[in-house]
């Protein structure tokens, strides 16, 4: 203020002694910011004014530590708090955007929602279907890269080559796979003519059309693209055993069956139980390949839980219903994550 | 690591690992075949697995959508259908989307992922309240993003998917810097500190260039996740932001259902990206897909 007080003395026509004024009074500023600002104060504290002073007290006080974790954690609360609150109104309510209401003045229904869904036999097959599909892919997956990863603990020639094949399909894009798969499983596809050859007549099933067949495709699919990831998962566990172990139980004359049955699994066990865990969560969501494919059908025979809640929120606008369903699989996978986090952090 | 090593395997281990490596390449072959197919060949029986004509009328049609309605008159009348949108537009705005979220992600991250190794900050459960977001069912999270996005203008708009992909990779970079992090000596920093350098100078200055590797790593692999994101773009995004992956799901018409052609030559060119990321970053794959868990 008193640079100000300065300035207002000066008579306007001396320019040169007024920037100079200026300059001195930036210059004080500054110096003072350096002295109040502690190694904590970030960029924040070159700004002035009402608000640079409030932002400087807040960076002051803040510690360091906090500053660091607060865009992540900020970001995190918009996308997923946010929501998670509209959801919990959305889900007492019979909203629909087209009754041309605003969601915010929607009917409340209080729990009638979730009296239906429970009782709506869609949305409890959709939940079967889906642990139905996690359960037998991730079997499948883990049994297949246990075995392929096996074949692997020795060195051999073109083993760089051969790993460098086997984990394409984890590469490609899952919209783009499902494509592949939908092309192979159609009804004048390679795969039916591959059949035809073996069986020596003509096979045309129409696998995605049929209504007991059409989960096929979308299982293969999922099983083609992740077993690679599983795979290399086993083989990193494998590398990291302890070598001598195996050697030891080898060498007092255990049978390769046994040596891997009572050395190499019970060893293995922490890196299995984690792919399988990560697995189980990623195909809990499966939606690319049914939507590509099938899109939920024939009927609603390969609808999955994220494909029952397209259709319901994005067909037939059933917002508030889906917020209920949305809300009662997120109970579901905050409570199962709970359960898992404990053995996760002993890990 | 391997003990033994042999030129051959033996004939039965041999045929199975051969046996996995054409089932894993069968269908990227099939789609890589099919993008050079003309019409004819698309659903032929027998199968055409090598097209005797091979065309790249496909592309042209990813390239340039004003061509498809001139290729339906040749066709016969076979095939008559609209293309909407090109190629172009669906790379131009996954590019911005994916580059734009990778970096914010990976800053913000690696600020979080910093505070939590070396502070220890919220104790040993917090970081965990990241990976959640990761289970849940984006589809859960979609229905009231939707309606909160309409609400702020940002449904069908960049800035929605970015944030939207933003939030969802946060629990990756957090949890694979976190483990890079864990991996430099922290007495490093304490020499730094006696030096009498402030503790953003020491982040800044000692530990960033030390994890400079896996940030990268860190960066392509959460580009490959969003470049591959269908779900969000579906539903967030769709007729102004189309990305890559909404417009291969595109390329469907009313009268002859998927054109398999232009979909596989839409499919070959927009997975390149991810493939050659994906080879490059080959040994951080497994840290990434598990939170930094699984180190080689």
């Amino acid at each position: 203020m008193a640079g100000a007080a300065a300035r207002a003395t000066h008579s306007a026509g001396n320019h040169i002694t007024e920037r100079q004024d200026l300059m001195r009074e930036r210059q004080l500023r500054e110096a003072a910011i350096q002295e109040v600002g502690d190694e904590a104060v970030g960029p924040s504290c070159q700004r002035s004014g009402r608000y640079g002073a409030i932002a400087r007290t807040i960076a002051r006080r803040m510690p360091f530590e906090v500053a660091l974790a607060l865009p992540a954690q900020l970001t995190v609360l918009a996308v997923v708090l946010v929501p998670t609150l509209v959801v919990l109104w959305l889900s007492v309510t019979s909203w629909q955007p087209t009754q041309g209401i605003p969601w915010y003045k929607a009917e409340v229904v209080w729990l009638s929602n979730f009296v239906d869904l429970v009782q709506d036999a869609d949305f409890v097959s959709a939940v079967l279907r889906t642990v139905f599909i996690v359960v037998l892919s991730a079997a499948v997956e883990l049994f297949l890269a246990i075995g392929l990863a096996l074949l692997f603990m020795e060195d051999w020639a073109w083993r760089r080559l051969a790993v460098s094949a086997i984990i394409i399909p984890m590469m490609i894009v899952p919209v783009d796979a499902a494509n592949a798969f939908y092309m192979l499983f159609n009804d004048q596809g390679p795969l039916n003519y591959i059949l035809s050859l073996l069986i020596g007549r003509t096979v045309q099933i129409d696998w995605l059309g049929d209504v007991h067949l059409a989960l096929v495709p979308i299982i293969l699919c999922e099983i083609w693209q992740w077993t690679p990831l599983m795979f290399l998962l086993m083989l990193t566990g494998l590398m990291n055993l302890p070598e001598n172990q195996i050697r030891a139980a080898a060498v007092l004359g255990a049978s390769p069956r046994r040596v891997f049955m009572r050395v190499i699994l019970p060893l293995l066990m922490p890196v299995i139980l984690l792919s399988l865990i990560v697995r189980s969560i990623e195909i809990f969501k499966l939606f690319d390949p049914v939507y590509i494919m099938t899109q939920g059908g024939p009927g609603n025979a390969t609808e999955t839980i994220s494909m029952y809640m397209y259709h319901g929120a994005f067909m037939f606008f059933r917002m508030g219903y889906m917020a209920a369903a949305a809300l009662m699989v997120l109970v579901v996978v905050i409570t199962i994550s709970a359960m898992l986090a404990r053995p996760l952090m002993r890990h | 690591m391997p003990s033994t090593r042999r030129f051959g395997l033996g004939w039965v281990k041999t045929f199975v690992v051969l046996t996995a490596m054409v089932i894993a390449l069968f269908p990227v072959f099939w789609l890589v075949s099919t993008a050079f197919k003309p019409y004819n060949e698309w659903q032929a029986w027998p199968p055409v697995w090598v097209s005797r004509q091979p065309t790249l009328q496909n592309y042209r049609i990813v390239f340039f959508p004003e061509l498809a309605q001139k290729f339906a008159a040749n066709e016969k009348g076979n095939l008559s259908y609209k293309v909407s949108g090109s190629a172009w537009k669906a790379f131009a705005d996954s590019a911005i989307i994916s580059g734009f979220a990778t970096f914010f992600s990976v800053v913000f991250g690696t600020l979080a992922a910093y505070s939590i190794v070396r502070f220890g900050i919220g104790g040993t459960t917090y970081p965990f309240q990241f990976l959640t977001v990761r289970m849940f069912p984006p589809i859960a999270v979609v229905v009231p993003m939707v309606v909160l996005f309409s609400a702020l203008r940002l449904s069908d708009t960049l800035t929605g998917l970015i944030l939207a992909y933003t939030a969802f990779t946060l629990p990756f970079s957090i949890w694979m810097i976190r483990s890079f992090i864990e991996e430099t000596p922290e007495e490093l920093e304490g020499v730094a500190m006696v030096h009498g350098m402030g503790r953003l100078q020491v982040f800044l200055t000692i530990t960033l260039p030390l994890v400079r590797g896996g940030i990268l790593a860190t960066a392509l692999f959460i580009f490959i996740l969003n470049w591959s994101e269908f779900l969000f773009a579906l539903t967030l995004g769709g007729s102004k932001v189309v990305t890559v992956t909404v417009q291969v799901a595109n390329y469907v018409s009313a009268s002859s259902g998927k054109l398999y052609g232009v979909q596989a030559a839409m499919g070959t060119i927009s997975t390149i990206p991810v493939l050659l990321l994906g080879y490059l970053i080959q040994r951080h794959l497994v840290r990434g897909l598990t939170f930094g868990a699984v180190k080689r």
